[in-house]
């Protein structure tokens, strides 16, 4: 375990210094991120502050799920960089993927340590922006269960956006092209995680609910934090289920990807 | 003028030979339109209307800005880009073809069958789905068709202006991630101009990213008509103009200073 981790580290950071590298390069990009998500975020409060909120939810409400799910989604988008889906279905199509089996060293954490983007940091530091507003603004009554679990339900987070990453990665081995379609789970799941999910037709949260879980890693956890009545009458737990949701996607996920490298065929090329 | 429309004809051609990529692209807007509408009638709630505009036309935006998404290739063009980096673009530069004229005949048939396939599919889709707006004299019919055009002039232009700084850097590909977000952001993407407070919209309007999908909207939603309407489709084509003029002035002083390696 010591062994995998170091080797971890050390590609890792070979992949950082690789970026730093061109340091003006690296700066432009990562401020240039800042800028455009915070203006994003900026324009969106303007319009939820003229409609006075979305579905029953204030602004600083709104901020608070937002902006956890802004990290959450960063964090992973950084840390799962090897496994996103464009990136990877590329390296399956021109056969580099084939060069990564011949290796000595574990497949998976070959392709995890592969790439580590860090211009990321900059959706991570805006969103980290908006959750300390949103925090400023609703003044959550603190409990030490609750400092305590908000760490917790952004791993879940994360767990359960990198699942999708490696399914979707996973799916590439038949697909051999990316296919756009994955992004409606990813993207648009991240988009979707960050408004209060009561306000879906049923049955696009119902999909969100039984299909894809998303509801126990955003919603229901949001409630909890912010003291505010579940609509739907879930019991109480519910709230607690984001570590767990998220743990297990992750495990089927990796499960699935292993059946995919099973059944691996190469393009050829 | 022959060769532009055969390469427009070739390069709609060529659309049809990613057929799996267009329809699961074609479902991606759809669920983001489905989305956006579902905020919309979250942010809208007991009121009718807002800035002018009623529940029902903003929802049919969602429509709109999710349809005109391949139709103006919106997430970003990086082929001019590419074309410098690897070379390619010395044997395209010998064609005997203007070269901002043999992208923009490509980037038209792209266009176009995006627009009839994509664009009118999500409308379609939409209007089985939603009570959605519809235009209803033939004058506005005629002015969505000229907004569309001139709309997708200014976001090609823009487009290559932005692919031109290859010449001069070599992270032209960071460049233009910022050059296409102030577009989304900008240009009533993400919400219609209108819901935003004055000053901000004075500040888009100082830009030609309003010029790619909200004279759209509002020509499509009749928010504008007759006179404004004009102003606003005359307002499209200057900027056309202008970053075309501006294509063809970067164009001449990058290609003086490109330096092809051989091999």
């Amino acid at each position: 375990m010591g062994r995998i981790f170091g080797l971890y580290r050390r590609l890792v950071a070979i992949r950082i210094r690789a970026q730093m590298q061109d340091r003006s390069s690296f700066l432009l990009e990562t401020l240039s991120t800042v800028l455009v998500s915070g203006v994003t975020f900026v324009t969106l409060a303007l319009v939820i502050q003229r409609f006075e909120g979305i579905g029953g939810w204030s602004l600083g409400e709104i901020a608070f799920l937002y902006g956890l799910v802004e990290v959450s989604f960063g964090l992973m988008d950084m840390i799962f960089s090897g496994f996103d889906p464009r990136d990877f279905g590329n390296r399956v199509r021109l056969g580099t993927f084939d060069q990564m089996l011949l290796r000595p060293v574990d497949i998976t954490l070959q392709v995890f340590s592969s790439e580590f983007i860090v211009r990321r940091l900059g959706r991570i530091a805006q969103g980290a922006v908006v959750l300390a507003v949103g925090l400023h603004l609703v003044e959550i009554e603190w409990t030490a269960a609750k400092v305590l679990y908000l760490p917790l339900v952004m791993l879940g987070q994360i767990a359960f956006f990198g699942s999708l990453f490696i399914i979707g990665s996973t799916i590439t081995f038949w697909t051999v092209e990316s296919i756009e379609v994955i992004n409606i789970f990813t993207y648009g799941g991240a988009e979707m995680m960050s408004y209060p999910m009561h306000i879906y037709p049923d049955w696009l949260r119902r999909f969100f609910t039984y299909l894809l879980p998303a509801i126990f890693l955003n919603y229901y956890p949001a409630l909890y934090f912010l003291n505010k009545p579940d609509p739907f009458g879930a019991p109480g737990w519910a709230a607690f289920l984001s570590p767990l949701v998220g743990a297990g996607m992750l495990a089927l996920s990796l499960a699935i990807w292993r059946v995919g490298i099973w059944h691996y065929q190469s393009t050829g090329t | 003028m022959r060769t532009f429309f055969e390469l427009v004809k070739l390069s709609a051609r060529r659309q049809f030979t990613y057929r799996a990529a267009a329809f699961a692209g074609l479902a991606t807007n759809v669920f983001f339109g489905l989305l956006r509408a579902a905020v919309m009638v979250a942010l809208y709630g007991e009121r009718g209307e807002a800035a002018g505009i009623s529940l029902q036309a903003a929802i049919t935006y969602t429509g709109i800005s999710q349809a005109v998404i391949a139709f103006l290739d919106l997430f970003g063009w990086w082929q001019v880009i590419q074309s410098v980096y690897s070379g390619q673009i010395s044997g395209d530069l010998l064609k005997p073809m203007d070269y901002f004229r043999f992208w923009m005949a490509q980037d038209l048939g792209r266009a176009l069958v995006n627009l009839a396939g994509r664009g009118v599919l999500i409308m379609l889709f939409y209007a089985a789905v939603f009570d959605i707006v519809l235009p209803g004299q033939p004058g506005q019919w005629l002015g969505l068709l000229a907004a569309l055009l001139l709309a997708w002039m200014v976001s090609f232009a823009w487009r290559f202006l932005v692919n031109l700084t290859a010449f001069w850097v070599p992270n032209a590909v960071g460049i233009g991630r910022l050059g296409y977000s102030l577009s989304w952001l900008m240009s009533g993407f993400l919400m219609p101009l209108r819901f935003y407070p004055e000053w901000f919209q004075k500040l888009c309007n100082l830009t030609p990213f309003p010029h790619m999908i909200n004279t759209i909207v509002e020509v499509y939603l009749g928010l504008l008509s007759g006179p404004e309407m004009m102003a606003a489709l005359l307002h499209q084509a200057l900027w056309a103009a202008a970053l075309t003029s501006a294509c063809y002035l970067v164009l001449r002083a990058g290609v003086r200073r490109l330096v092809i390696l051989g091999g």
